[in-house]
């Protein structure tokens, strides 16, 4: 295995199953990371309050806040750091609930190690690389619209909302490579970490999004253009 | 359209189609009544033989009767109807419960023997890694062993083993073991009180009773175990009273808590494992045992009591409790000829 460059990331470890979580914390320590392990979502959220961490492992059924209130409460304090949910439950009202509250990743048990620490090590890079953009830049004016990528709000038609983390990735990246083509596939792979489960249609939601969100009239764009078979460009005319 | 759906819900669409029944029955009397006056009085002019008041009487009176039977019937329906969705709502959480239930050992042990396979782990990690492995391949021993015996107990297909015993020492025995089992201090648990009596138990059973209701008390106990036993006995009854001082049960609870499927969910609560089968189970084996189970709890963090009531061998529901032992002895027979 590859020499981990995340080595020293702290990580929030939230399940109440202990056979599971000393599994848990050996591999992941064994990967470099530093653990943290929360039995409940009460200790989950006193920890999270009192300390720093780099991504949040995430269980759903758990004792006095469940993972639902966790994410929730965490994001409201964070909307940058990464969660991935691990849980048993998989009705797909449950993940998209999930995902709605600020998840980054959904992951059914019983699982593969070996994904789940790609996709921890996924998240990891993501995190990096948009902390690293967004310390050069944090603020960015385009049209009408100024984007703050620290805290994640933006200002666009005479108002303020709040972006989620993959809509900020997403444009950030976007901004980022302004004047190039970035074809669907690169942006799958640089901020959603490709996985069989997110398809190309996902990007293009997305985009929709972030059009509604930016652009006077959706329809005919000036800043977020399709180009044809080969993906989205950004301008600033 | 929101105000409307409540004409989706059972009760409204039940009380409607009365409503609609009724009217059309009243129009159907009005109808009949109104033209039987002017039967009566035109009738006669006709011709006399076409009236004859008995046969009238007896038909609206068969009438009436028909209408009753099929409204009782309606009623009837739709309580089997209502009780049935209810235990399909619960049936629905129960699997909700089971797959976590089934799923995170599962889980757990996949990921000890991907973990073994990937990396060099270290002898002593290996044995700890077998040892939670064990702790988890029990659990689902335990899981799948209780939902075959809970079913066999509905189905009758459960085999007991009714024997007379001295009520105390019962329970002191069976006390002892879970204090292994659930690796508990001696001053966890607390037998207090005594009853000089007899009752025909089975002891498996029994054991399995007490096992549930002590592990609820572990569970649902936020802090220290503690949990005391009061023993006692009247004419007619042997009384063993669990009082743990955990989180409580609220009284709109209490009436659910031996249902099938029931499970609490309370932000409270300390523990959210669970099938809802436990205490369902529990009440099933006492009422085997031609006895009761009730619970009291004067709230939040104000602990449980589970009383449990036994017939006393000599005095109490003795045909009962001869043909359990009859049963069992026949069973044990019929295993000793295999």
């Amino acid at each position: 295995m590859k020499k981990n460059k995340f080595v020293g990331s702290k990580i929030l470890l939230v399940e109440d199953e202990e056979t599971l979580a000393v599994g848990l914390e050996y591999n992941l320590n064994e990967e470099g990371y530093q653990v943290v392990w929360a039995q409940d979502g009460k200790q989950a959220l006193d920890f999270f309050n009192t300390k720093e961490f780099d991504l949040i492992i995430l269980d759903i059924m758990l004792p006095y806040y469940d993972g639902f209130e966790v994410a929730r409460q965490v994001r409201e304090k964070s909307p940058e750091i990464p969660i991935l949910m691990l849980t048993a439950r998989t009705h797909v009202d449950d993940k998209v609930h999930g995902l709605a509250l600020g998840a980054d990743d959904y992951m059914t048990k019983p699982f593969h190690l070996q994904e789940l620490l790609l996709r921890v090590k996924g998240m990891l890079k993501r995190k990096m690389w948009y902390k690293e953009v967004t310390i050069s830049q944090p603020v960015y004016c385009f049209g009408n619209n100024e984007i703050n990528f620290a805290n994640l709000k933006a200002r666009a038609k005479g108002q303020e909302f709040q972006l989620t983390a993959h809509e900020a990735m997403t444009l950030k990246y976007l901004i980022e490579n302004k004047g190039k083509i970035v074809s669907r596939k690169e942006l799958l792979d640089k901020v959603w970490n490709i996985t069989s489960e997110v398809e190309t249609r996902t990007v293009d939601n997305f985009i929709v999004r972030l059009r509604k969100y930016f652009e006077p009239n959706p329809a005919q764009p000036i800043f977020i253009k399709s180009i044809r078979s080969a993906g989205y460009m950004f301008t600033d005319p | 359209m929101k105000k409307w759906h409540f004409l989706r819900h059972p009760v409204v669409i039940f009380v409607l189609a009365q409503l609609a029944w009724l009217s059309l029955v009243g129009i159907w009397i009005y109808w009949y009544i109104s033209n039987y006056i002017i039967f009566d009085k035109v009738g006669d002019k006709i011709s006399p033989q076409l009236v004859s008041k008995s046969a009238n009487l007896i038909t609206l009176l068969i009438g009436l009767f028909l209408l009753v039977a099929i409204l009782l019937g309606m009623y009837l329906i739709f309580i089997y109807l209502n009780k049935q969705i209810k235990l399909a709502k619960l049936y629905d959480n129960f699997i909700g419960n089971i797959t976590h239930e089934l799923k995170s050992p599962l889980a757990s042990i996949q990921l000890y023997l991907e973990t073994m396979n990937m990396r060099d782990v270290p002898r002593s990690k290996q044995k700890e890694f077998i040892s939670l492995m064990m702790q988890d391949a029990n659990r689902l021993k335990y899981l799948i062993n209780s939902i075959l015996k809970i079913s066999g107990l509905e189905q009758k297909k459960i085999y007991f083993n009714f024997e007379v015993c001295e009520s105390e020492s019962i329970v002191y025995t069976l006390i002892d073991n879970a204090r292994q089992q659930f690796k508990l201090p001696q001053k966890a648990i607390q037998i207090i009180g005594s009853a000089p009596c007899q009752c025909v138990t089975d002891r498996d059973a029994l054991k399995i009773a007490f096992d549930n209701l002590i592990d609820n008390a572990t569970k649902y106990s936020a802090d220290n175990v503690q949990l005391t036993i009061r023993l006692s006995c009247n004419l007619k009854k042997f009384i063993m009273e669990f009082t743990d001082q955990g989180i409580g049960i609220s009284a709109k609870n209490q009436k659910d808590v031996f249902k099938k499927f029931h499970r609490i969910y309370d932000q409270n609560s300390p523990n959210v494992k669970g099938t809802g089968l436990g205490l369902y189970w529990v009440k099933e084996i006492i009422k085997y045992h031609g006895g009761k189970i009730s619970v009291i709890s004067a709230g939040k963090d104000s602990g449980s009591t589970f009383k449990i009531e036994l017939p006393i061998y000599q005095t109490s529901k003795q045909r009962y409790i001869n043909s359990l032992l009859k049963i069992s002895l026949k069973n044990g027979l019929k295993r000793v000829e295999k």
